[in-house]
């Protein structure tokens, strides 16, 4: 007896558009653009750069968030031209630097919580396997990429606890100790990470996780014709943005007042 | 069929053998329960089957195990994994994928299958076990009956002949545990070999073949099941182990000692009206209204998401109350307040151990400087041996204890207890009420939230319960209420 209906939810994808693309090519062009960010200068390149990674982003299922990191940009773009004309001394310099240095991350965290968010954990160890990676290197990544999202949830409940006890419940504690306040979140954090990280490990074992024959994961992962044509239009596009920055649109300053 | 040959085992770095010459056989379709005291070595009995052990957690072995004629010993643990699944007994640290269909699909990809006998396999357990509204959600969408539910799937997909569960009822509540019942009947009714250990073992009381008792490391007892069930119940006590029959033995409900009661200053937590909402169609708390006096200990009962921990989360000052105040000896209290007042004991210590020794964790977040008073706090709690011990070295109760030692310290007026006896044999579940009623006896407001009946029912002065109503109002429960209460969770194991 076969169950159509079940069999389709098993084969439904929750994400679509570019998020269905190879693994291998979400964690290339994070790389790519990675560096590209940090290297390109110019406000014309770099918000083409967000942009463009705004729109990746937004054609694969999560558009709301491509959005709000735009906007942040943009927001924090302007705020960072703010400071040049309320000049105090060294904080200024301070603050602008670290502004510099949030806006050349933005396009790396939009693109990399979407690629954790969008990617199945079994394509991607599948893809990791095809590109030839040994499973001792394939296992702890992803182990890491499936405790992320834990991480917050534990968090809150150390905070939590922390609020009770009366321990740097307050942000002016925070702020007078901040060196313990940071140990005792990171204490627990440690010790719940050691245990969790024992157990999935031997609930792995138990099901095979160190099996070192070749996998198929359930959507069929592939590095076709497409992932290569877009892989061409990045390394194109990057090139652009490259010479962009050397014409004198490259030099153009779009953020100022009046 | 498995057969233990004379097997002991010695952990790498210990000094005492875990197993000592364990002759065990398990016939295939044979429901076998493990019990005994913790620490007794259940949990290594089981990691010896399922090929964990030697490999996975290192050790010296002796004599043999043995699966049909193959030994396990020589097996490597990816060998034996298609032929033995293994059920762990924390469901929120099994998780290797981020949604349900694919942790159902993990064991078969890491077996090779192609796509199609994955789909195949999936589509099998996913009828089995009625697991189909389940399919295509987020983990951390899942309560922990849910969660444990994919598990047993995830391992059923990869069809085992055997069945392992470790403690696979200690975090659920009485509706999963019926739901986690009746999965494992249909497991036996398949013929699966199915070895369980658990300390709560009532809902399996209506299954299982054989109950094999374990004392340091050593199968002192092996008894049918009717002269299981029919255990007297002094040696049963003896034996520290948990009743089969928790609507039978009903504990009597305790006193409230007669000095405190007499004392005229008997202070009052007074709520009055207490209603919040996650999301506007639907109240989870609505409108609750209740006293509460020093010596009252007041279990609160409920299925997972009737609200027990948005309650204590507010009474403990965490969440703040969308309408309703909360008075104690008459002045209402803000949410700072609270904190100040009040103390939590969550279910898992580990969240709740923030320095390098236990003296340290006791005074924390205090001005306390006493010795004596740290002194007398060590030795009520049997710590004083630990006292310069890193709090993650002790043991899970031990770690417990320290969280209530700090309460001690802090001088809590009001203590919250989130399950205080998950995982926890008899003895340490009446080590932790006879705990709990000497905090009371000195003039503490106790609540505690589990679902864990026996315990409640051991314990608590009072009984608060939010699932009869259902509809985010909370009642309490008289003695006539708690045993229709006691009907309905345990009706389903009825013979």
């Amino acid at each position: 007896m076969i169950n159509e209906s079940v069999r389709n939810k098993i084969t439904e994808v929750t994400f679509h558009g570019t998020a269905r693309l190879d693994p291998r090519l979400k964690l290339l062009m994070l790389i790519i653009l990675g560096c590209v960010s940090f290297f390109i200068n110019g406000d014309v390149p770099s918000l083409l750069l967000m942009t463009a990674v705004t729109v990746f982003v937004a054609a694969g299922s999560d558009p709301k968030w491509g959005i709000k990191m735009l906007i942040i940009y943009i927001l924090i773009s302007y705020l960072n031209i703010c400071l040049k004309y309320i000049y105090i001394p060294v904080i200024s310099l301070m603050i602008s630097m670290f502004g510099v240095t949030v806006l050349k991350a933005m396009p790396i965290v939009t693109l990399g919580r979407w690629v954790l968010k969008s990617t199945y954990m079994d394509e991607l160890t599948v893809a990791l396997e095809r590109a030839g990676m040994p499973l001792t290197v394939i296992i702890p990544f992803v182990v890491m990429f499936r405790y992320i999202p834990t991480l917050g949830i534990e968090y809150k409940l150390i905070r939590n606890t922390m609020k009770i006890r009366g321990v740097s419940d307050s942000f002016i504690k925070i702020l007078l100790h901040p060196f313990a306040t940071f140990e005792y979140i990171l204490i627990p954090l440690l010790m719940r990470c050691l245990k969790v990280s024992d157990e999935l490990a031997a609930s792995g074992t138990t099901r095979g996780m160190e099996r070192t024959n070749k996998r198929y994961a359930l959507q069929e992962v592939r590095f076709g014709f497409i992932e290569y044509l877009i892989l061409a239009f990045v390394l194109i596009f990057v090139a652009g943005l490259f010479v962009l920055e050397k014409t004198p649109a490259g030099h153009f300053v779009i953020w100022r007042l009046g | 069929m498995i057969r233990f040959k004379d097997f002991s085992f010695c952990y790498e770095g210990m000094t005492e053998d875990t197993l000592k010459n364990i002759d065990l056989e398990i016939k295939d379709g044979e429901m076998v329960l493990l019990t005994g005291r913790s620490g007794c070595g259940k949990t290594t009995l089981l990691r010896s089957i399922n090929g964990l052990i030697p490999h996975f957690y290192p050790g010296k072995t002796n004599g043999d195990v043995l699966y049909g004629d193959e030994s396990l010993l020589e097996m490597k643990p990816s060998d034996i994994a298609g032929k033995v699944g293994t059920v762990f007994q924390d469901p929120r640290s099994q998780f290797f994928m981020t949604d349900t269909t694919r942790e159902l699909a993990f064991g078969c990809e890491n077996m090779g299958y192609p796509r199609e006998e994955i789909i195949d396999r999936i589509e099998k357990a996913v009828t089995a076990l009625e697991l189909e509204e389940y399919l295509n959600r987020s983990i951390f969408s899942l309560s922990s009956g849910e969660k444990q539910q994919i598990a047993i799937g995830s391992v059923y997909a990869m069809t085992p002949k055997v069945f392992v569960f470790d403690e696979p009822s200690a975090n659920l509540d009485h509706e999963a545990t019926s739901r986690l019942s009746g999965i494992m009947k249909k497991l036996k009714d398949s013929g699966y070999t199915i070895i369980v250990a658990d300390h709560r073992f009532y809902y399996l009381r209506d299954l299982i073949d054989t109950a094999v008792y374990i004392e340091n490391g050593q199968i002192v007892n092996r008894f049918s099941r009717d002269e299981f069930l029919n255990l007297d119940n002094d040696f049963r006590i003896q034996k520290g182990l948990r009743t089969s029959y928790p609507e039978r033995d009903i504990g009597t409900i305790p006193e409230i000692s007669s000095e405190i009661e007499a004392s005229a200053e008997r202070n009052l937590f007074k709520v009055d009206g207490l209603t919040f909402a996650y999301d506007k169609k639907q109240k989870l708390l609505d409108e609750l209204s209740f006293e509460a006096s020093s010596g009252d200990v007041i279990g609160i009962t409920g299925h997972n998401g009737a609200g027990k921990t948005t309650l204590i989360s507010i009474l403990t000052g965490i969440l703040k109350e969308q309408s309703g105040k909360v008075y104690f000896k008459g002045k209402r209290l803000s949410a700072a307040k609270k904190r100040k007042l009040s103390y939590l004991v969550m279910q898992d210590a580990d969240y709740q151990l923030f320095t390098a020794s236990v003296e340290e964790e006791l005074v924390l977040g205090t001005k306390v400087s006493d010795k004596q008073m740290i002194d007398s706090v060590l030795d009520k709690l049997a710590l004083s041996e630990f006292r310069e011990c890193h709090p993650a070295a002790l043991s899970g109760g031990q770690k417990q204890r320290v969280t209530i030692g700090a309460s001690l310290i802090k001088n809590s007026e009001i203590l919250f207890f989130d399950e205080p006896t998950s995982g926890l044999d008899y003895d340490s579940m009446i080590r932790v009420s006879s705990l709990i009623k000497e905090l009371s006896d000195n003039g503490a407001i106790i609540f505690l939230v589990s679902h864990d009946f026996e315990f409640i029912t051991h314990t608590c002065t009072r009984i608060f319960d939010l699932d009869v109503e259902k509809n985010g109002k909370m009642i309490e429960l008289g003695e006539t209420t708690l045993q229709m209460l006691a009907e309905k969770y345990f009706h389903s194991f009825k013979q």
